[in-house]
């Protein structure tokens, strides 16, 4: 049944989508409000001294990280999407949708409140939130109901409201002056990316995304069905929690730095599917280049679109995602 | 309060002149304070291009003389008319800290009141000093004037500002003991929902000194307040702010005049007040404090 590892696809789906990341890189660094533009960049980028010295400073030091923690996000969260397609077998399910990011938030909101220092406790919290909601959500889907398993998407959203609901309470019941800035947090907000958070996120998707590859065959098999997978040597469960604890760690430790990011998981994933085929081999690869270049983007017009400051991410993310999902939805319809 | 405020004024006395940074053709001074949070950072002797990151922080820079050093503000400072022209850097909230960088300050003030720390950290990653104000309340807003002045190298003036400032203030108390009852006001600075301010902000400072008692002085921070929790705490004194832009503050005024029992009400003592002065630790607090003496105590109403 295992398949030769795809390598020349792999390679040529890298080939194909690392240029996309490379021109997303530059375009986050070239604009924003303080200046610059692709000349100056290319300028700055061949070492060329800059006719406004402070523009490095923006490129290398502002816009860097930030362009960096939108890609690491992006990649995470496409990723994240990806294996709870694989894993519920519904095309709709995704890290927000399902109220794990929800759930992640209230850790760090909670890891917050409780005065832990925002590195690294208040991301560890924010994990064991996303796992506490995993798990709720994994006991919903034990239950037998009538609606099969839509009804797990639906515990979902009903977890993301109820997550929403908490959040909301945490912050109208305290007064804490903590809380103060978090509703640009909420809403998604990579504008004080700083190069710590950046080694942080990075250390852990690379670790998750390596092991997803390594689990990639796995969600393969999952696609047949679990009675089909199980009857074909797969260990179910141990597959099951591998990949639950891992998409949280990496869900949770991105909603800790960037907050709640909205459909990202739906529209690269299935984009992904669309180009090259349903192979997880190729699409761990696939999603974690194109949900990189996807984000940077997002951020991008975040940044460049409002006439005076700037909006949240999350906003970009959420009025692009939503729209993909009812069109989703119409196509499983049919 | 005043202990803790005067170890950070001897935290900033000494005022070292330290090394220059040489190599550049404008090799500026630079030398050592410690700011209102007691942290240490290294300005220059002569700031020339500063950003404040809030309104407040725009109003004393202005009011020491040194408005003309500000390049950037945050997006509500309106006032004096002269900071309308200044760029602006988002609001103080939330920062731009690519426009900040941009307009290459040699100096941030800002204040512990809402910017973000992270945005304080990331701006001193960038090289650039950022003086954190803290004042909370008249004695602090009032040392802010003069640690502002200091770092601005208008100390002369900042300390005729302040202490211009202080006398007002004693003032205002002297009327405030001479009238010995204290009636029970109630400041709303929220219309929906009726939202008030409590114990440890500056507001309930501003309701003491004022010779009045907070009808919110039970709760901390910034309560809500449904109608009836209004009929109970039955204030003598309402005053509205216009905080909330774009309400019709006559519509409030007479939304209270629904419950003609509070005696705030019965006596015809609900007002609305420009909120400009009120919400900003700046000098004008000053200005809020005398007008809301004299909406308390017009029996001794101020020349």
């Amino acid at each position: 049944m295992r398949t030769p590892l795809p390598l020349a696809r792999i390679v040529r789906v890298k080939l194909l989508l690392l240029p996309l990341l490379a021109a997303a890189v530059l375009a986050g660094l070239a604009w924003g409000s303080g200046g610059g533009g692709p000349q100056a960049l290319f300028r700055a980028l061949a070492g060329i001294p800059l006719d406004d010295p402070v523009l490095a400073d923006i490129f290398w030091k502002i816009r860097l990280p930030r362009v960096l923690l939108a890609a690491l996000t992006g990649a995470v969260l496409s990723l994240g999407g990806l294996v709870f397609q694989a894993l519920l077998r519904n095309p709709l399910a995704e890290p927000y949708i399902l109220g794990i990011s929800g759930g992640a938030a209230i850790g760090a909101i909670l890891g917050i409140l409780a005065g832990l220092p925002r590195f690294p406790w208040g991301s560890l919290a924010s994990f064991a939130g996303a796992l506490g909601t995993v798990g709720l959500l994994v006991l919903f889907a034990s239950w037998k109901t009538a609606l099969g398993k839509d009804a797990l998407l639906l515990s979902g959203v009903m977890i993301n409201a109820f997550c929403g609901a908490v959040i909301l309470f945490l912050i109208s019941v305290t007064s804490d002056v903590r809380l103060f800035n978090i509703l640009s947090w909420l809403m998604g907000d990579l504008s004080l990316a700083a190069m710590e958070q950046v080694v942080l996120l990075a250390a852990v998707t690379a670790a998750c995304a390596a092991a997803l590859f390594f689990l990639s065959h796995g969600m393969n098999l999952l696609l047949l069905g679990r009675d089909a997978a199980r009857s074909l040597g797969v260990p179910l469960e141990a597959l099951t929690w591998g990949l639950l604890t891992l998409t949280s760690l990496m869900v949770g430790v991105s909603v800790s730095l960037c907050g709640l990011l909205g459909f990202v998981g739906l529209v690269m994933p299935h984009l992904m599917r669309l180009l090259f085929g349903p192979d997880h081999r190729v699409l761990v690869p696939a999603c974690v280049l194109a949900g990189a270049s996807y984000m940077i983007l997002c951020d991008l017009l975040a940044r460049v679109l409002p006439r005076q400051g700037e909006m949240p991410v999350g906003v970009v993310t959420a009025l692009i995602g939503a729209p993909t999902f009812i069109f989703l939805l119409r196509r499983a319809v049919r | 309060m005043s202990g803790s405020l005067s170890r950070r004024l001897a935290h900033l006395a000494p005022v070292f002149l330290l090394f220059l940074v040489g190599g550049e053709a404008a090799a500026a001074e630079k030398r050592v304070l410690f700011d209102q949070l007691g942290r240490r950072l290294e300005v220059p002797a002569e700031p020339r291009r500063v950003v404040a990151l809030a309104e407040s922080v725009t109003e004393i820079v202005f009011a020491v003389g040194r408005g003309d050093r500000l390049v950037g503000t945050t997006r509500f400072a309106d006032h004096p008319p002269e900071a309308i022209r200044i760029p602006r850097v988002g609001t103080y909230i939330q920062l731009d800290i690519e426009r900040i960088a941009a307009l290459r300050p040699d100096l941030c003030i800002g204040t512990r009141d809402g910017n973000p720390r992270a945005a304080v950290e990331r701006l001193e990653a960038l090289g650039i000093p950022v003086y954190v104000t803290h004042p909370m309340g008249l004695a602090a807003m009032i040392a802010s004037v003069r640690e502002i002045g200091r770092l601005l190298n208008a100390a002369e003036k900042a300390e005729e500002v302040a202490s211009d400032l202080e006398r007002r203030i004693a003032q205002v108390a002297l009327r405030a003991q001479s009238a010995g009852r204290r009636p029970r006001v109630f400041f709303q600075i929220g219309v929906d929902p009726v939202v008030s301010a409590g114990r440890g902000t500056f507001l309930h400072e501003l309701i003491e000194a004022a010779g009045g008692e907070n009808a919110a002085g039970e709760a901390e921070g910034y309560p809500h307040y449904s109608p009836e929790h209004l009929l109970r705490l039955a204030p003598e004194v309402v005053v509205i702010t216009t905080m909330s832009q774009g309400a019709d503050f006559e519509a409030v005024r007479r939304a209270w005049q629904r419950f003609p029992r509070i005696p705030a009400v019965r006596d015809g003592r609900v007002h609305v007040v420009d909120a400009a002065v009120f919400n900003r630790p700046a000098p004008r607090l000053v200005d809020g404090l005398e007008q809301l003496a004299r909406l308390v105590h017009p029996e001794i109403a101020a020349p």
